[in-house]
């Protein structure tokens, strides 16, 4: 503590020192047009960068050797926890993952700075902006700092001075993919703010008559989206795996509020990336190319309020909390910076009747095409916008609540995607064949698909199920078959493939057919996965069959066996093993850790092995390991054999005895011994409730192996470890969940094609690393 | 105009088009004093919901829901939609209440000690707690609980 404040808050306050200086100064440089303060300019920025990474630092040493003094690790950590996840309690939490990401946005920031590449005055300005970013998040870190001290943030907790333990992790979070999600999401935010600052930079410059930077930084502004883009996908990708995996809910996306919101700045990249492109290649889009690349980054910090403001309640409501207004601060001001510049120019574009650029070529030509597609994107994203917030607006407005489920965001979005399909298609021959021949395939497809969607609607093949009363156009396209999303995927896909083929057969460079091989990648990837995906979702098929007493089942039992209500298959129940972790013998203390306990605490458990045995006229005492601590207990209802150890669980009483420090009081419910422990007193940290199930279709058996799920002492929550049988045509999904008085309801999904899913998006993020890499006219070099 | 100013155009026209049209088409969740979980009408406060169970002489299920609770959607979908189970919801009175925004319901929750979705009371007009469901369960088990309990609450 230095001047009542902690060491970790002055290294937050140095950064929010320097930030702002780095920004005025860089500000002020552009304004004057300047280099006068270039090294205290290049000092500052770096100092904000090594002071926020020595907080991280702190931070996180201060996870690792379970510093509770600080009330954020206290709140986010415990002792038991292996070292990977005391790593990632860091940012389990809002602060934590605030000061990632500040750091982040800091070392993209100053890499900028201190590279210097380009010097245009313009480049000034784009620094500013983005240390401008860097510094409002370390002034929000100061004043809502992850160093508060225990006994400021929790008083009656610090009152009994610095705990032992800490309060625990989100057992939610205690999961390998958990543990990367968030620093790869976080790094795909990070890297859109040089982006952002370019494309302000740009409508600034322009306004006031000077050269864009956005033209000269084009090729690095798309290899940082693309990277962003890249890890974007990964991030979300492993989020989809962790909601399979460990929430045991029985799916990897499911519209969550998180899951929609995190689309969308995805959505928009992917449409700024196809814009980009023929930005680079002919100049069009002179508008909306730099101010689509300005919003991405306020999109990405909508979704961050989406997650953390507690307005949308979701799975991520563990973050919630308020993230105060700092978050607000950044998304206004920075959409505003995004928005205001890109308008009025454009206003004054039209005044001076520019436009001249814009059009010209075939009406039915790539360029028209293009257009529609980022069109499409920006349309799917509109959904998903409008998904978030129309109940928030219908509800503020009339008071009454309106219900968003899947079949909001499947139907609307499943039209868009088939004419994205037939688009892309399109615009993949059109490379190679006239627009007649263009126009004539894609009315073919569009027949097929209309013959397939109405010809092929069986009930349950259906997009969604419909009532009578429903609106219009969800029987109506709720009414369509599946396999309508087929040909034009077929088509897509054939499209695609048949233009690299044509292209690599005519490419000399190496690197230019591996940056061509990314592209046909990303776009059969994409396809298999939007077919997947129709198909999973509509395939997908649940029952459930509730067990009675199922925790009175042993190995050596009788089975249970159940039909399985809606579904083909058969459960069969043969065991239940529940595991304590630590198990209560792990967790009794040893005589001398007894010692040290706070002697206010109402019950102790110890272990260790009976030495001496001394009876009296009411109780029987007994010495463990031969030290100074005693168990005890009335006479005659404990048995004290010398030469036992002994696990026992009661009040801590001083005997004021002079050989005798510390007496542990028990009953004959308290106590046991090591081969026979007091299990049932006691309440352990986590409870592993195993069930062995077998799963059968008619006689075959499809998944064998335990279902389990845990509960956690003090919290009202539970995990699942679902049992997964894989095949190559899809995964057979088996979760339990404890009922009421011992019971067991088992749920069995099935969910055709689920590995097909991870495949294409795995085929999109190797095609996306080829594009990143091997593409020279962005960057790389030859 | 050109191809793609044309296609612009369109494309607002489909986004208002498709906004309002959505919006209006959105499933009513609640209003001032319903709130329509699975298709049916529930009370959303204790108070109306006991005077209602009192001058009907029918018992009460209460059910505990939040917006992100996905068993909360199966409840809705396969529960509340099937004409076996709202054939026995007819002998209730129906009270839902929002775990996340509990309102006029809160300190029902707390009595009740619902602190996690999805969570059904079975209560007698009286108010008195006869029957609970933690969780989920499935669809034949709830209709067994919902015979046994209202007979138990009346």
């Amino acid at each position: 503590m230095i001047f009542g404040t902690t060491a970790g808050t002055w290294l937050l306050a140095v950064a929010a020192f320097a930030g702002p200086l780095a920004t005025v100064l860089l500000g002020y440089q552009y304004a004057a047009d300047t280099r006068a303060y270039d090294r205290v300019i290049r000092v500052a920025t770096s100092v904000t960068t090594l002071a926020l990474a020595s907080a991280l630092v702190y931070l996180t040493v201060q996870f690792v050797t379970g510093d509770y003094t600080n009330a954020y690790v206290w709140d986010n950590t415990a002792n038991y926890l292996p070292l990977l996840y005391k790593l990632t309690g860091v940012y389990a939490s809002n602060k934590g993952s605030v000061l990632l990401w500040a750091l982040l946005t800091a070392v993209v920031a100053t890499t900028t700075v201190l590279l210097n590449r380009f010097d245009v005055r313009g480049a000034r300005l784009t620094q500013a902006l983005a240390m401008g970013v860097v510094s409002v998040f370390a002034t929000m870190l100061v004043s809502d700092s992850p160093f508060v001290p225990l006994a400021a943030e929790f008083p009656d907790i610090a009152a009994n001075g610095v705990p032992a333990d800490g309060s625990g992790l989100n057992p939610l979070l205690v999961d390998p993919f958990m543990a990367i999600h968030p620093p790869i999401t976080f790094s795909a935010y990070a890297l859109l703010v040089v982006p952002f600052a370019l494309g302000v930079t740009h409508f600034v410059s322009r306004l006031r008559g000077h050269d864009s930077v956005f033209v000269e930084w084009i090729d690095s502004t798309t290899r940082w989206l693309r990277a962003s883009w890249l890890l974007l996908t990964a991030a979300i990708t492993l989020g989809g795996i962790w909601a399979y995996r460990v929430l045991g809910w029985g799916g990897f996306w499911s519209w969550d509020p998180v899951e929609t919101a995190v689309l969308i700045p995805w959505l928009g990249l992917s449409a700024v990336l196809h814009s980009l492109n023929r930005y680079r290649t002919t100049g069009q889009y002179s508008v909306l190319a730099p101010a689509a690349t300005a919003i991405l980054f306020p999109l990405v910090v909508f979704a961050t309020t989406v997650v953390r403001s507690g307005v949308f309640r979701s799975v991520h409501s563990f973050a919630g909390g308020g993230i105060g207004s700092g978050i607000l601060f950044i998304l206004g001001s920075t959409t505003a910076l995004a928005v205001v510049p890109a308008f009025v120019y454009w206003f004054r574009l039209q005044d001076a009747a520019e436009g001249a650029t814009a059009d010209g070529g075939p009406r039915f030509g790539q360029p028209t095409i293009l257009h529609a597609a980022v069109l499409a994107f920006v349309l799917l994203a509109f959904v998903s916008v409008w998904g978030l917030s129309f109940p928030v607006i219908r509800n503020l407005a009339s008071g009454v609540e309106v219900g968003v489920d899947a079949r909001y965001y499947n139907l609307w979005s499943f039209p868009v995607v088939v004419f994205m399909l037939l688009g892309g298609g399109a615009y993949a021959q059109r490379e190679r064949m006239s627009g007649r021949t263009v126009l004539g395939t894609v009315a073919a497809v569009l027949v097929v698909t209309l013959a397939v969607g109405i010809g092929l609607a069986r009930p349950e093949w259906q997009l969604a199920t419909t009532e009578p009363f429903d609106p219009l156009y969800y029987r109506v396209v709720g009414g369509l078959s599946v396999l309508t999303v087929v040909p034009p995927a077929a088509y897509f896909a054939a499209g695609w493939t048949g233009r690299f083929v044509d292209r690599v057969a005519r490419i000399d460079s190496r690197r230019v057919r591996l940056k061509e091989t990314g592209v046909v990648l990303i776009h059969v990837g994409a396809a298999i996965l939007v077919v997947a995906v129709s198909l999973v979702y509509v395939f997908s098929a649940t029952g459930s069959v509730g067990i009675a007493g199922a925790t009175g089942l042993d190995d050596s039992g009788e089975p249970v066996v159940r039909a399985v209500e809606g579904t083909p298959y058969t459960v069969e129940v043969s065991d239940y093993r529940p595991a304590n972790t630590p198990t209560v013998t792990e967790a009794a203390l040893s005589p001398a850790e007894v010692l040290s306990t706070d002697p206010s605490a109402t019950a102790v458990l110890v272990r260790g092995e009976v030495t001496e045995v001394q009876r009296f006229e009411n109780v029987t005492i007994a010495q463990l390991d031969g030290s100074s601590v005693w168990v005890g207990a009335d006479r005659g209802t404990v048995a004290f054999e010398p030469g036992t150890e002994v696990v026992v669980r009661g009040s801590l009483s001083d005997p004021r005895s002079t050989n005798i420090d510390a007496l542990v009081y028990t009953d004959r419910e308290n106590a046991g011994t090591v081969d026979d422990p007091p299990t049932d007193v006691y309440q352990p940290r986590v409870v592993d409730h195993r069930f062995q199930v077998t799963l059968y279709r008619g006689e075959e058996v499809v998944a064998d192996g335990i279902v389990a799920e845990q509960s956690y002492r003090g919290r009202d929550m539970n995990t699942n470890d679902p049992l997964i049988a894989r095949g190559p045509l899809g995964d057979t999904y088996v979760v339990g969940t404890m009922t009421r008085g011992g019971g067991l309801s088992i749920e069995v999904s099935r969910y055709p094609l689920a590995n097909q899913m991870w495949f294409g998006v795995l085929t999109m993020l190797v095609g996306m690393c080829l594009l990143f890499v091997f593409d020279p006219a962005a960057g790389a070099r030859d | 105009m050109n191809t793609r100013k044309t296609l612009t155009v369109a494309f607002f026209v489909v986004v208002l088009a498709m906004g309002y049209y959505s919006m209006n088409a959105a499933p009513v969740v609640s209003d001032e004093a319903h709130t329509y979980e699975g298709g049916l009408e529930w009370q959303t406060e204790p108070g109306t919901a006991l005077e209602m169970a009192q001058s009907q002489d029918k018992p009460i299920l209460v059910y505990y829901w939040a917006t992100w609770c996905t068993y909360c959607d199966t409840y809705s979908d396969n529960h509340y939609r099937n004409e076996t189970v709202r054939a026995e919801l007819d002998g209730y009175v129906l009270l839902a209440i929002n775990l996340d925004e509990p309102g006029p319901g809160e300190d029902l929750a707390r009595q009740h000690e619902a602190t996690y979705p999805p969570q059904h009371r079975i209560m007698t007009p009286e108010g008195e707690t006869v029957t609970s469901i933690e969780g989920y369960v499935e669809r034949q088990q709830m209709l067994r609980i919902l015979r046994r309990g209202a007979e138990e609450a009346t």
